[in-house]
């Protein structure tokens, strides 16, 4: 071996010792590809050289990596470009510019490097690229060692290369993956949503913005049918300005959908009705369907890719199914979590207006709702009544919690009513019900009490029940109008009665014969007053005054005063009779009675009121009962021009009454005895 | 959120965008042009406030990709905070958040950036 080839050899080694280097601390093609040209060119001593990629995906050829090449960009291989470099394959091409296989950009990019040597990058059968090398220096043609060479860095680049095809084809696959991942991501977020968002608005807004952006679409819209009309309207949108269109369910696609469950997907080719509705060329649509029913739609628009919208796919269509499917069961429980709060409300809202009470209890005695009303009447806040058990609550009345445990042992209704209250005061008084709560399997779950107060009823009662009629206290119970207790000024007809000699008459007798008397008198009298609705107003001694007007005033107040005088008078003679009979004194009654304006109301405190009338017709009407004489019924002028055409009347003279004046013009009822009243 | 819009701004020589709209397509190409006009000018470390981008789409990330992989070239870095949870999981499940930086705030991140 001679020295220069030696040297030579020396080089080549040194050459080959860095093509492995360049391969090792190479992190990516380009840098591998620049590298090995440029370790290529100063090897073989060759200024010019190109790599050149085969893409079999996208059937491009692009440029590695050149020396000597201004434009770099991709372009389309010649037709027969893999047959001819099939045929040198492990091989090398002596390239001559009058060779006719090559044309088209890649024969100029070739004939701008002044190719001279191309060696085919084959792996196996597949075509990875095409190492080009431009004359050598000074023009000398290439030796068999440095032809050889190259072969060799061409094997190494072949295999340098195909790892990073796989590489990048392994990235494209953990893309694609890293896609499907985040597909089921979405799937599983909005299973999630199914159970945490119940807002429709909100919801439909996530689920829509999810799919537009897991199906790379460039817009979208979620269309949700009226009530009571085909009309579509949009219930969330994105990136969608344009939304004056009119769309009707009655559209031949939607009614599509609807039969078959299925979605659709229009292409730029297809010009429906639906794109040309919304303007839009590539769409695809999906129903959102719970059992059988359709609750709306997912449209997407336009699917991008770096190279610029294409049409949907029927993978995109499976998935915006599956997404939808989803969706429409979120919606459902959303829907049906909104129907059910609004029921809800509307419970509550009907609960809150009625004056009844409703504490419900649960089936371990907790009380777990309450109305305002049952706060009001229990004088106890909301926040203090939920949670108490009710046997705390109602520990001040047993009776209550008997009833609870009873109608939850017999699963039946149990009420009372009139019941002492003491849980909210020594003075309520309340009607009370428990019913068992069941669910729709009458499961018993608690309790429902219903709690009507009724302590100002009873007040009234107990206030008016010794003045009126129970006919007068129901009626004044059955309309408020009707009760003015306030004080107020009236027109009432006033009744006096009075026992003549009475007082005398008791001095001879015994005290407890006196009450006695006075007891059955009464007894019979205030009868006769309540037939006739009067208002017992007082019981002075032996004298009675009753007032008819007030606190109800009724057309016939005057007459039904006269006729309750009438039915004294005949009563009082039934009573002497039997009286005779036992050898005891007769009683003998005057009565007079007056009408005209008096003030009326409930005088006291409230514990302690009395309701009266005062004023000049109530001293008139006492004067006249002081007049009448035993038996008579003496009335004022005012009462006789009421009832004159009812009654027989003598006119008396008048007389002279304290307090007045003039003299007062009085009446006298006559021949009323064998009057059938 | 039709139109996707830009507002840049620098501080201490980093490039602050606060982008609007659906990072997709449309919304990518404009972060990418605005980025690639600054490295032109030299910048090299980029923060992306997403606050108002509350959705994103593979394609607006692979054009994210190409910018994190131009400024991997100058030893630049790319960085993103105020991300809404649905965009910040798509960057890790997309692998994006290995090659740049996602930050709680600002704050964080214009410290972060430059570590």
């Amino acid at each position: 071996m001679n020295v220069d080839a030696s040297d030579q050899l020396e080089y080549y080694l040194n050459s080959l010792g860095e093509l492995g280097e360049v391969l090792i601390d190479s992190s990516e093609p380009n840098s591998v590809g620049k590298g090995l040209l440029r370790l290529t060119l100063g090897t073989i001593m060759s200024s010019k050289g190109a790599i050149f990629l085969f893409d079999n995906q996208t059937n491009l050829i692009s440029v590695l990596a050149s020396q000597g090449l201004k434009n770099r960009g991709s372009f389309s291989p010649p037709q027969s470009i893999k047959e001819e470099l099939k045929k040198v394959r492990h091989q090398y091409i002596n390239y001559q510019t009058s060779d006719t296989w090559i044309n088209g950009a890649l024969k100029e990019n070739i004939d701008e490097l002044k190719t001279k040597i191309i060696v085919p990058l084959f792996h196996k059968s597949l075509l990875i690229g095409m190492l080009c090398i431009g004359k050598r220096f000074m023009g000398k043609t290439f030796s068999e060692t440095e032809i050889k060479l190259l072969q060799i860095i061409g094997n190494h680049l072949t295999k340098a290369l195909y790892n990073y095809i796989l590489i990048k084809d392994v990235e494209n696959k953990e893309r694609d993956l890293n896609l499907k991942l985040l597909e089921l991501e979405t799937l599983f977020d909005i299973s999630l949503a199914i159970s945490s968002v119940l807002d429709i608005k909100e919801l439909s807004e996530e689920i829509l913005w999810r799919s537009v952006g897991i199906l790379n679409a460039s817009k979208g819209l979620m269309l949700t049918p009226e009530k009571n009309s085909p009309i579509l309207k949009p219930s969330a949108s994105f990136n969608w300005d344009d939304q004056s269109f009119l769309l009707s369910s009655k559209l031949e696609v939607f009614i599509k959908i609807n039969k078959s469950g299925k979605g659709a997907i229009f292409s730029k080719k297809i010009k429906s009705p639906l794109q040309k509705k919304i303007h839009e060329d590539q769409i695809i649509i999906a129903p959102l369907k719970v059992k059988n029913s359709v609750l709306g739609y997912m449209i997407l628009c336009n699917k991008e890719t770096r190279k610029g919208i294409i049409d949907f796919s029927n993978a995109d269509l499976d998935l915006l199914s599956a997404l939808c499917n989803q969706a429409a069961v979120a919606l459902d429980n959303a829907r049906l979590f909104k129907d059910i709060n609004e029921a809800k409300q509307f419970n509550e809202s009907i609960l809150g207006s009625i004056a009844t009470g409703v504490l419900t209890i649960n089936d371990i005695g907790e009380i777990d709702s309450v109305n305002q009303a049952a706060t009001n009447i229990i004088k106890q806040n909301k926040e203090k009544l939920i949670g108490n058990h009710y046997m705390y609550l109602f520990e001040k009345d047993q009776n209550i919690i008997e009833m609870i445990q009873l109608s939850e042992l017999e699963s039946k209704t149990k009420a009372e009513i009139n019941l002492p209250f003491l849980t909210a005061s020594k003075e309520s008084i309340i009607n009370l019900s428990v019913s068992p709560r069941t669910d729709q399997n009458l499961k018993t779950l608690g309790s429902v009490i219903a709690i009507e107060d009724i302590t100002d009823i009873s007040k009234v009662k107990n206030t008016f029940k010794r003045y009126v009629s129970k006919q007068v206290v129901d009626e004044l119970l059955g309309d408020d109008t009707k009760l003015k207790l306030g004080g107020e000024q009236r027109e009432v007809t006033i009744l006096f009665s009075d026992i003549r000699g009475f007082t005398s008459m008791s001095e001879k007798m015994e005290a407890e014969e006196v009450v006695k008397t006075l007891n059955e008198y009464f007894s019979d009298m205030i009868d006769i007053v309540f037939k006739y609705n009067g208002t017992l107003d007082k019981i002075i001694g032996d004298e009675l005054m009753v007032v008819y007007g007030a606190p109800i005033a009724n057309k016939d107040d005057t007459y039904r005063a006269v006729s309750t005088a009438i039915e004294m008078q005949k009563k009082i003679k039934i009573i002497n009779s039997k009286r005779k009979q036992t050898g005891l004194f007769p009683i003998q009654v005057g009565i007079g009675l007056n009408k005209g304006l008096v003030v009326s109301g409930n005088i006291g405190s409230r514990d302690m009121m009395d309701y009266t009338v005062i004023g000049d017709t109530v001293n008139l009407g006492s004067r006249l009962c002081s007049f009448a004489e035993a038996d008579d019924i003496i009335i004022s002028k005012s009462v006789w021009q009421t009832i004159q055409s009812d009654f027989q009347f003598k006119k008396l003279t008048p007389i002279k009454v304290k307090g007045k004046e003039k003299k007062v013009e009085i009446y006298k009822l006559i021949d009323f005895k064998s009057l059938n009243i | 959120m039709s139109d996707f819009n830009l507002e840049i701004r620098e501080e201490n020589e980093i490039i602050i965008i606060k982008t609007s709209g659906y990072l997709n397509n449309v919304g990518g190409e404009k972060i990418s042009e605005a980025c690639y006009a600054e490295i032109d000018k030299g910048k090299k470390y980029f923060l992306l406030d997403l606050e108002n981008s509350k959705v994103v789409n593979s394609i607006g990330v692979s054009i994210l990709i190409e910018i994190i992989e131009k400024l991997q070239e100058i030893d630049g870095k790319l960085g993103y905070f105020n991300l809404a949870p649905i965009v910040a999981k798509t960057f890790k499940i997309m692998g994006i958040s290995s090659y740049s930086e996602l930050y709680e705030s600002e704050d964080e991140a214009l410290t972060g950036i430059l570590s």
